[in-house]
């Protein structure tokens, strides 16, 4: 919404005139004529509102269209390289870090006492899981290594579904333009038209009245 | 000593261009010679106008340049460059916010033309501005010696009769509202077609609203107020885009109301144009318009479009109010004589003259 300019008070009377107009006079009038109309039902406050509300809905420029999809479509798919799930480490700072530091130092050999049992078996089963993971993802890259291209071909879809967005808005921007300009222009058909109508009933008059002299 | 006069942009029929004619018209039968230098300008005139490179042949210490200033160009630049003695006559530029969501372009020009505003106080000799509220932003600018040369304007073209089509088509009995000026956005078109809405439905059905002027460049704009006059589904509004000066002289003269919702006026030339013409005018009171009114018409403080409407029936029903409205537009309209603005400008130069010696 742009700023007001030098606009004035809100105190200041509605309507300013010379001293020999009675503006009270005008507006308790009109303020009468308004009450009437309300309490007739002709008129209603919420339609006043909506009119008052109202804004102008301007086609967006050509030249922006590209700017307005941008940041929604390309942010996650710009980067060569993108990590969905990479988690931060929580890391505690300060005072709450040293006493959590201390607590541990305090546990470790009761942790080491309670955990030795198990010890080989944790360090077999890591072993494990680390040996199956790589096997995983190698039968993986092997049987379908159209998912690790898919990436690429992601990017290459956003961009040309961004493109399209842009190309389609700004048709869409110039239907808009066109059936504005076909509106003026049959606007103007029309006032041809009767102007048409009243230059022939103008010089038929004339030649009339040329005829009767 | 010759007195010529620099501008961006000359567009026939538009306030500024005409003030350069009458002023160039005014300043030969006075005996200086005068030429108008402008950056753009349609070739119909071009042997009326000359482009601004071409000033070097024409250039002397001992001339006035009157650059009327509206807008960034870079006819500044060459206004600088000059040794002449320099005047600007400052028209005001439009925030440059309103253009925003239309023209971009335009809306970097006004940005630069304030920052050029700011750059050349200090550099010309004097500064005038066609109202107090444009002397005012001068001196805001840092401008020390200002003054106030009203627009020149030419009633005599509005001696001209009512082209007899137009009559024929219009002069049918409805009330006709008008307003006229650029289709842009700070002229607050929207509010216009609002007031003349609500008009129309709840006080005169049998009303029509001239929409006049030149709306090349804010076609987006012009779409968008299309839209709304579908959407509250007002009819009779004509939008006439640019007219010759025969037919714009047609539709003031068979209006029977000036309205004017504009938020941003350096001056509102169609305000005295109404005036002479005994139109009553209800203008928004933003910018100059209220020392252009010069207490003359009813001057609006507060966009309350339904009490807009009602004041529209009240002027349009009431004779009595409309005979007072208009003795106060002819008592407003004193100052505006084309003589006495002439006469100002002379004076400004005279003391210019006596400034040097």
């Amino acid at each position: 919404m742009p700023e007001k300019d030098n606009h004035p008070s809100t105190n200041e009377s509605f309507i300013s005139a010379d001293k020999t107009i009675d503006v009270e006079e005008i507006m308790a009038a009109i303020k009468k004529r308004i009450q009437e109309k309300k309490d007739s039902g002709v008129l209603r406050q919420t339609e006043i509102d909506e009119i008052e509300d109202m804004e102008l809905l301007p086609l967006p420029d050509f030249l922006e269209i590209p700017n307005v999809y941008e940041p929604h479509l390309y942010p996650e798919h710009k980067a060569d390289d993108f990590h969905p799930y990479h988690i931060e480490p929580e890391e505690e700072h300060g005072l709450v870090k040293k006493i959590l530091s201390k607590i541990r130092r305090l546990l470790l050999p009761l942790l080491r006492f309670m955990l030795r049992p198990f010890v080989s078996d944790l360090k077999n089963l890591v072993v494990e899981l680390h040996n199956t993971n790589k096997q995983d993802v190698h039968n993986l890259k092997q049987t379908v290594p159209i998912t690790f291209q898919s990436k690429e071909y992601i990017k290459l879809l956003h961009n040309a579904i961004n493109n399209m967005i842009v190309e389609s808005s700004k048709l869409k921007i110039e239907e808009e333009l066109l059936k504005t300009r076909i509106k003026v222009m049959e606007d103007k058909i029309a006032f041809l038209e009767e102007r048409e109508r009243a230059i022939e009933k103008k010089l038929f008059a004339e030649t009339g009245k040329a005829g009767k002299k | 000593m010759n007195i010529h006069q620099f501008l961006t942009s000359y567009s026939y029929g538009d306030a500024i261009g005409n003030e350069v004619l009458e002023i160039r018209n005014f300043l030969r039968a006075r005996g200086y010679e005068s030429e108008i230098f402008a950056h753009w300008y349609h070739p119909k005139y071009a042997d009326q106008i000359n482009n601004y490179r071409e000033y070097d042949g024409y250039s002397d210490k001992d001339n006035i340049i009157l650059y009327h200033f509206s807008i960034g160009s870079p006819v500044t630049r060459k206004f600088l460059q000059v040794p002449d003695k320099k005047v600007i006559i400052y028209h005001n530029i439009t925030p440059h916010h309103f253009f925003l969501d239309y023209h971009r372009v335009l809306a970097k020009d006004c940005y630069k033309g304030r920052v050029e505003l700011k750059n050349l106080a200090g550099k010309v000799d004097m500064g005038l501005g066609d109202s107090h509220y444009n002397e005012q932003e001068l001196k805001d600018a840092g401008f020390t010696h200002t003054g106030v040369l009203p627009l020149v304007m030419n009633f005599e073209k509005f001696e001209e009769p009512v082209v007899p089509v137009l009559k024929e088509l219009f002069d049918d009995g409805k009330s006709n509202i008008i307003y006229v000026g650029r289709i842009i956005p700070n002229k607050m078109v929207e509010d216009v077609i609002k007031s003349f809405h609500l008009y129309q439905k709840h006080f005169n059905a049998n009303s029509r609203l001239f929409i006049v002027g030149e709306y090349r460049g804010f076609e987006r704009y012009l779409s968008a107020l299309h839209h709304l006059v579908g959407e509250l589904g007002v009819k009779d509004v004509h939008f006439t885009g640019h007219v010759p000066e025969d037919e714009l002289i047609s539709y003031f003269k068979l209006a029977h109301l000036y309205l004017h919702m504009s938020e941003h006026e350096g001056f509102c030339a169609p305000v005295p144009e109404s005036f002479y013409l005994n139109i009553p005018v209800i203008a928004f009171n933003a910018g100059a318009v209220k020392e252009t009114m010069n207490n003359g018409g009813l001057l609006v403080n507060r966009k309350d479009f339904l009490h807009i409407a009602g004041l529209m029936d009240r002027v349009l029903t009431d004779p009595e109010l409309e005979e007072k409205i208009l003795a106060s537009q002819q008592k407003a309209l004193q100052k505006y004589y084309k003589n006495k603005t002439g006469n100002i400008l002379l004076e400004y130069i005279k003391k210019m003259g006596e400034k040097e010696s």
